[in-house]
């Protein structure tokens, strides 16, 4: 069974390239790996500088083992929100696994391979996070090197009972939702009740375990000896066990630790296996039946629906379909929008407590004096909300072999590349107007200022879809087989999210001189019309160029 | 009318899979394009869609050129795929609906063609449904018709009998002749032979990127000097290239 997994697990690997620079110039692979080169060590550097100075504080109080149960808690949380979307994606809705289904290969083998996979990706992130702290530590507290053996087996198994537990509530969802006649709908429903209990689970989790009088922690602060690890537990339940093996690395508790640390990791990975045998054949076979009416009222409902429309409205238009309609496109590219509010609205209803902490953000949000900031701080938001929905960065992939479709059509490129745009814009706005009502009903930020904001805010989601088009025509993935290779694995979703960072300077220059709102609206607005101005011509004429250039 | 002019198609710097390629196809003429898998078919008629750039050459589709007047010229044309496997997640009629207005086509117009079409096609109660429920056949027949929308003189069609059953293979021959005899181009690629035989004015062959024989039956025959079928000539063609 074991070589089996293994081999499909390895096939799987090699059949969805990474960084998608095949075909991409010299130049531009340089590029990127130079930013690379830069971007992720200094990041990972930031985290271990930050980590050394909460280290010297933590150790004056006996706590500096919280470090790493916080960093095990924080990474687990992170593949586990994630994990839900990776899950989705890769057990259910990919291609390959119409071709798996007539194989001779047991579910569970199945679903082991493309687990395996999962978390060969998810160590990429979490080693971006977990590496600096777990060294730190290390180097700081002058560790032997058990601690860096027993370091890297919590590395090892810290996403699987994350993703497990995300594989586990996914798979259940799923089982039910491929009953319906309209499945596409039904399980884009199904993934979205998945993302809001996974949300939801890991909120009541931090509750029940987590909670804790004030007079409780201030006891447990004062007791020393890394008492506060026991708290993490609350945030992710094997984060305590890892934490301990970790710190008691030369003691027999250590080594208990680590033992049950391993053994609830491998034992929900054994419950998910057993399910998986059980119930994920019923939820993937048939993933691509839809409904079909055969209607008889045809010719009444034609005369309704065949009327002509404006060539960039029906483009546009049939771009917004295909996003709604595509199950990984919706999750990837739509639900995004509608996530940022809810990981805020979320905790509200799951912790009312959490209440005071708002109510204090409001009022310091309603300061006189610090409007201009609110707004810089708007655009900075719309700016990273609408970059993280990936819809013009991957619009080009997305069109994957039937980009011929588009070279024979007698629309300009012009035209077309303005429909892309037009369809990124519209849903980067509504996450742009979910926050502006956030901003509104919970922080009850006054409504001349949302009206103002909600004026101007859409330059920002303007700068994002057009650097993302752009940086999609220059570096596309157009040969992929299942249409999560197009959205989730294409890494030109986050050098859109890092070009994002370019005009952000205006708003830091807001921050740092605390300018009024006028002066923030005046420099804001410029330079954000600038941009959008040079970018729109960049667009309609290298971008054109490139568009024409494009082959498949 | 199509006429391409030395023709050359290079796939990533080394396939050579057009080479130096001219032809003439007349108005009111069915023209089949023979050739061995790989031969170059679909990369010809790629080039002529406007999908590809060509390395060297023109193409003129009625008089336009098919990179210089880019919009004129790919009005004239309506072309088939070789795959009919797109727009899955639309419904038929919202596919239909795309076509039409892409290129432009009034609401009355549209009306009548997709009514006719779909008769014709026996599709029109499946029009609500999403494409990807329909066969192989049915998704062919769709494109086929959101092709015709818009009434192009020059049909441009990749394998278009592959997958269609008796009676729908018989309606496209129809179509194709009368389409033709009104005065229009019809150019198609197909490996039928029987097909090509009894529907086409004139044949051309192909086999590595390079036209090996082009004209009408009789003339092959001529060439030949023998009164054989078409599948004997074309495996005799095709093999003295090995
Ligand atoms: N996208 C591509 N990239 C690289 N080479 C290609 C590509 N498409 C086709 N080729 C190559 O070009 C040559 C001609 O291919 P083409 O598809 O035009 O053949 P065809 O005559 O249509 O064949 P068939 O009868 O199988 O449809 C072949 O050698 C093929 O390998
Ligand atoms: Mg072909």
């Amino acid at each position: 069974m074991k070589n089996k997994t293994l081999l499909l697990a390895r096939t799987l690997i090699k059949n969805g390239e990474g960084l998608n620079l095949k075909g991409s110039s010299t130049f531009t692979k340089i590029a990127i790996l130079i930013v690379f080169a830069i971007l992720i060590p200094s990041f990972m550097f930031g985290i271990a500088f930050v980590v050394t100075g909460l280290l010297t504080v933590l150790k004056s109080m006996g706590q500096e083992g919280v470090i790493l149960s916080w960093g095990i808690a924080i990474n687990s949380t992170i593949v586990f929100v994630f994990g839900i979307f990776y899950v989705i994606s890769t057990f259910y809705f990919s291609s390959d696994v119409e071709m798996l289904l007539p194989l001779p290969l047991k579910p569970r083998q199945i679903v082991a391979a493309k687990f395996l996979v999962v978390t060969i990706y998810e160590y990429f992130t979490t080693a971006i996070f977990f590496l600096p702290i777990w060294i730190t530590y290390g180097v700081y507290m002058k560790c032997s090197p058990m601690f860096y053996l027993y370091g890297l087996i919590v590395f090892l198994l810290l996403p699987v009972t994350p993703l497990s537990i995300a594989s586990v509530i996914i798979m259940i969802i799923m089982r039910f939702t491929n009953l319906s006649r309209y499945k596409d709908t039904v399980r884009m429903l199904g993934g979205m009740i998945g993302i809001f209990l996974g949300l939801g689970l890991n909120i009541v989790m931090q509750n029940v375990l987590g909670r804790m009088s004030p007079e409780e922690i201030m006891e447990l602060v004062q007791k020393g000896e890394n008492s506060l690890v026991v708290l993490t537990s609350g945030i992710f339940p094997t984060a305590r066990w890892g934490a301990e093996a970790m710190i008691y690395h030369n003691q027999l508790s250590g080594f208990m630790s680590l033992l049950i640390y391993a053994g609830f990791s491998i034992l929900i990975f054994m419950i998910l296996l057993w399910l998986a045998q059980l119930i994920y054949l019923k939820g993937a076979a048939g993933l691509s039946e839809t409904g079909s009416k055969r209607n008889k009222q045809g010719r009444k409902q034609l005369a309704e629906e065949a009327v002509r429309g404006s060539v960039i409205g029906t483009y546009t238009r049939t771009e917004l379909k295909l996003l709604f309609r595509t199950p990984i496109y919706f999750i990837n590219c739509v639900m995004i929008n509608f996530l940022w509010p809810i990981f805020i609205l979320l905790p509200l209803i799951f912790q009312p407590e959490e209440i005071n902490v708002i109510r204090e953000l409001s009022q310091v949000m309603n300061r006189p004096g610090i409007e201009g900031m609110i707004l810089a701080g708007a655009f900075i938001a719309a700016l990273f909300f609408s970059a993280s929905n990936g819809i013009t960065s991957t619009s080009i992939s997305r069109e994957g072999q039937e980009l011929f479709i588009k070279k024979y059509l007698p629309v300009s490129y012009r035209q077309q590349l303005t429909a892309k745009i037009l369809s990124g814009f519209l849903l980067g706005l509504v996450s742009v107007l979910s926050m502006i009502i956030f901003g509104i009903l919970v922080l009850k930020i006054s409504i001349w200022l949302s009206l103002l904001i909600l004026a101007v805010v859409w330059l920002p989601v303007l700068y994002t879809s057009l650097t993302g088009l752009l940086i999609d025509l220059y570096n596309p993935k157009l040969d992929w087989d299942s249409e999560q290779k197009a959205v989730k694995q294409n890494i030109n979703v986050l050098y859109n999210m890092l070009a994002a960072f370019v005009p952000a300077i205006g708003s830091a220059a807001v921050f740092i001189f605390s300018l009024s709102l006028p002066a923030a609206l005046i420099i804001l607005t410029l330079e954000y019309v600038l941009l959008c101005l040079l970018l729109g011509k960049l667009l309609f004429t290298k971008g054109v160029e490139r568009f024409i250039q494009l082959e498949v | 009318m199509i006429e391409l002019k030395n023709v050359s198609k290079t796939y990533g710097g080394t396939v050579k899979a057009v080479d130096n390629l001219s032809l003439t196809i007349p108005d009111g003429e069915i023209f089949g394009f023979l050739g061995p898998n790989g031969a170059g078919k679909t990369t010809t008629i790629k080039l002529i869609a406007g999908i590809l750039n060509a390395d060297s050459g023109t193409i003129l589709v009625n008089g336009r050129d098919i990179e210089k007047e880019a919009l004129e010229a790919k009005k004239q044309i309506g072309y088939v795929p070789d795959t009919p496997n797109m727009f899955l997640r639309l419904k038929g009629i919202e596919y239909l609906n795309f076509m039409a207005d892409m290129y432009d086509v009034s609401t009355e117009e549209r009306k009548e063609r997709i009514e006719r079409l779909s008769r014709h096609f026996g599709m029109t109660d499946v029009l609500q449904d999403r494409i990807q429920s329909y066969s192989h056949g049915m998704r062919q027949k769709i494109v086929l018709i959101g092709v015709l929308l818009h009434n192009p003189p020059v049909w441009i069609l990749d394998e278009p009998m592959t997958g269609l059953d008796p009676r729908s293979s018989f309606l496209l021959k129809e179509m194709m002749r009368e389409h033709a005899d009104r005065g229009n181009t019809v150019f198609f690629s197909t490996h039928v032979l029987d097909v090509a035989e009894k529907v086409c004015d004139r044949v051309a062959i192909i086999n590595k990127g390079q036209i090996l024989f082009c004209g009408t039956m009789e003339e092959m025959q001529e060439h030949f000097k023998k009164n054989s079928s078409l599948e004997s000539m074309f495996l005799e063609l095709t093999e003295s290239e090995e």
